[in-house]
């Protein structure tokens, strides 16, 4: 049995519960958790981003998919901790005030930490304060900001404001995305990026950290 | 005249019985019918009406007197041909049901996703339909609803979720894919307890307190991409089937308003035709049926509103577009006219469009709004004549808070 296949089709078909078994298995067996991760879990999600990019896969099997992956995270991610290179870099997403909608960031959170970032989710209706001090106290190369009501959108401005005032938005590149934003509108507000989907975000937080 | 002359008036006109003038709801009706004497617009003021009355998110969204009131002086003030009270209508039922929201000083409520009601299999059976009318807000929703009526002298559109969207609410998103997926009976007992044992009696209850004839269930989670066309049709359809069967009468019209997501498939005809089977009539007589294709600006401005209309017209069915929120709210006034303009130079045709705009971004100045509404007041009249944008004569405004005084409205 190719194990390594195996739980990267796990993933890719979204069957969280036999990619959990065999990464389990294979950690038993000795396997480095490096390997599992790289060769098993993040094989299959790009496997489902190539599958989303050719339209073969639509927005459901992409989420499943990600469940699986964040499921074999979960249990390689400690063993990695302190492992040199073990990331990219740093991100920290939130979906703005006022938006109780997590869906985009949560695809967007599962496709940076399958690159290898470091990713930390504030969560949902997250105020500007709070990715002031988020940014004061967890140092991220990146923020990236989810807005997905026309409505909630207009908090993005507010964020880059707030950082501006608080004289830390030279240290940290924002992104923006989200179902209304526009790559016109992240420009008009001063943010460093704009991603239309998870797999662009990644390419853009790579580019604006000057790493592949 | 009685909201039966109305109905009767507007349809006769729009056959070419026109006789009179009409008034904005006569206009609508017409609109959906066949041609007006203009394109109508309808307002749904929502949290700008909240926003423009000082009104905290708490009050609007529980309060039927400061709610109604508020929505009709922002839509009178705008001049908009119809306007329905809308409240937060996905969540009405979930709450009913016991799902906890999330509260806001600023905003509408929304269903807390974090802690989905039905979280396991344990959880669905402990579940308990409410009691119409008496859960919830539904006392909020239903009084609203009869001064609507005080204040309008028409019955209000009501509204109620669509099982699947509440399906998806209830259980979370993750969680009912991996129903359908791995567990399909158990997702099919959800929707059809969310069908007959919530929807229905809630449906029911709305109509035998106000009277009123057409029902709109809205399915926002039925839409592309969070869902496939070949999901709505096997877990979404059936159960609109199942609503309006055994809601609709030969009095009152029960639809799904259905979806969005043209834009997101290969073929925009494959969500069309989901929308369309959406508004299926069920047991009632297709004929009369007030359908309506319901098109979103992200969708249109990507595949074209000619293609939208040519749809609509195979279909015989009135095509509804909204006007861009963020257009409105951003201005300036000669890109909301020209916007305007060319909605009604592609949408008109012969009649059967509507325009709603849907949502007034709080903070919007006055003027753009007003814009909307006069554009459509001076460019949209049939026959559609020239469409020039520099054309345009802005009307004069008075200050929202002058007007009240002026016309002595409460809040």
């Amino acid at each position: 049995m190719d194990w390594k296949k195996d739980l990267a089709a796990s993933v890719t078909e979204g069957d969280e519960i036999r990619a959990e078994e065999l990464a389990r298995a294979a950690l038993g067996s000795g396997a480095p958790p490096r390997e599992v991760l790289e060769k098993g879990a993040v094989a299959g999600i790009y496997e489902t981003g190539r599958l989303w990019q050719e339209g073969d896969y639509f927005l459901p099997d992409v989420i499943l998919s990600i469940e699986a992956f964040n499921k074999v995270m979960e249990m390689v991610e400690p063993l990695l901790a302190g492992e040199v290179g073990s990331t990219k870099g740093k991100v920290v997403l939130g979906s703005v005030e006022g938006d109780a909608h997590d869906l985009g960031k949560n695809i967007v959170a599962a496709m940076l930490r399958s690159s290898l970032y470091e990713v930390i989710d504030l969560g949902i209706d997250v105020g500007a304060q709070r990715f002031v001090e988020a940014v004061r106290e967890m140092h991220p190369d990146v923020i990236g900001l989810g807005a997905y009501m026309t409505t909630t959108m207009r908090n993005m401005e507010g964020v880059v404001t707030a950082l501006r005032e608080a004289g830390l938005r030279g240290s940290v590149k924002v992104i923006i995305g989200g179902a209304p934003v526009t790559a016109d509108y992240a420009e008009r507000i001063g943010a460093d990026g704009y991603g239309a989907d998870a797999v662009q975000t990644v390419a853009v937080v790579d580019r604006l950290l000057g790493v592949s | 005249m009685g909201v039966t002359a109305k109905l009767l008036k507007g349809t006769l006109y729009a056959g070419g019985l026109r006789i009179g003038k009409l008034d904005g709801y006569e206009r609508l009706i017409a609109g959906i019918y066949g041609r007006p004497d203009r394109v109508p617009v309808i307002l749904q003021p929502y949290t700008y009406a909240m926003a423009q009355h000082g009104l905290p998110a708490r009050r609007f969204f529980t309060e039927p007197e400061p709610f109604v009131n508020a929505s009709r002086n922002t839509a009178a003030y705008f001049g908009a041909d119809s306007w329905s009270p809308i409240f937060d209508f996905y969540n009405i039922e979930l709450e009913a049901l016991g799902q906890k929201l999330i509260w806001r000083e600023n905003s509408e409520p929304d269903v807390d996703t974090r802690e989905p009601l039905v979280a396991s299999a344990d959880d669905f059976k402990r579940l308990k339909p409410p009691v119409p009318g008496k859960d919830g807000r539904m006392p909020y929703v239903l009084e609203s609803y009869e001064r609507y009526i005080d204040v309008t002298g028409i019955p209000p559109m009501a509204y109620a979720c669509s099982p699947f969207t509440m399906a998806v609410l209830i259980r979370g998103y993750v969680n009912f894919l991996r129903d359908m997926r791995r567990d399909p009976a158990f997702a099919h007992r959800l929707l059809e307890f969310l069908s007959m044992e919530v929807v229905v009696p809630w449906i029911d209850k709305m109509v035998e307190v106000t009277r009123t004839a057409i029902v709109v269930m809205s399915d926002a989670w039925a839409s592309a991409p969070n869902m496939t066309t070949q999901i709505v049709r096997e877990f979404c359809l059936p159960y609109v089937e199942k609503v309006i069967r055994a809601t609709n009468s030969t009095m009152r019209t029960v639809m799904d308003s259905g979806s969005w997501g043209e834009k997101e498939v290969a073929e925009p005809r494959e969500i069309l035709d989901v929308k369309m089977d959406m508004m299926t009539h069920g047991n009632g007589f297709k004929s009369r049926r007030p359908f309506f294709l319901l098109v979103w600006n992200e969708d249109y401005e990507v595949v074209g509103i000619p293609r939208m209309r040519a749809y609509a017209e195979e279909k015989k069915v009135c095509l509804m577009l909204n006007v861009r929120p963020d257009l409105i709210e951003e201005g300036p006034i000669e890109r909301i006219v020209g916007n305007i303009v060319k909605l009604i130079a592609e949408g008109a045709g012969k009649g059967r469009l509507v325009l709603l705009i849907n949502l007034v971004p709080v903070g919007t100045p006055v003027e753009h709004a007003h814009a909307a509404v006069a554009a459509v007041k001076q460019f949209g009249v049939y026959p559609i004549g020239s469409l020039e944008p520099s054309a345009f004569r802005m009307p004069s405004l008075e200050p929202f808070d002058e007007w009240m005084r002026r016309e002595g409205l409460p809040v």
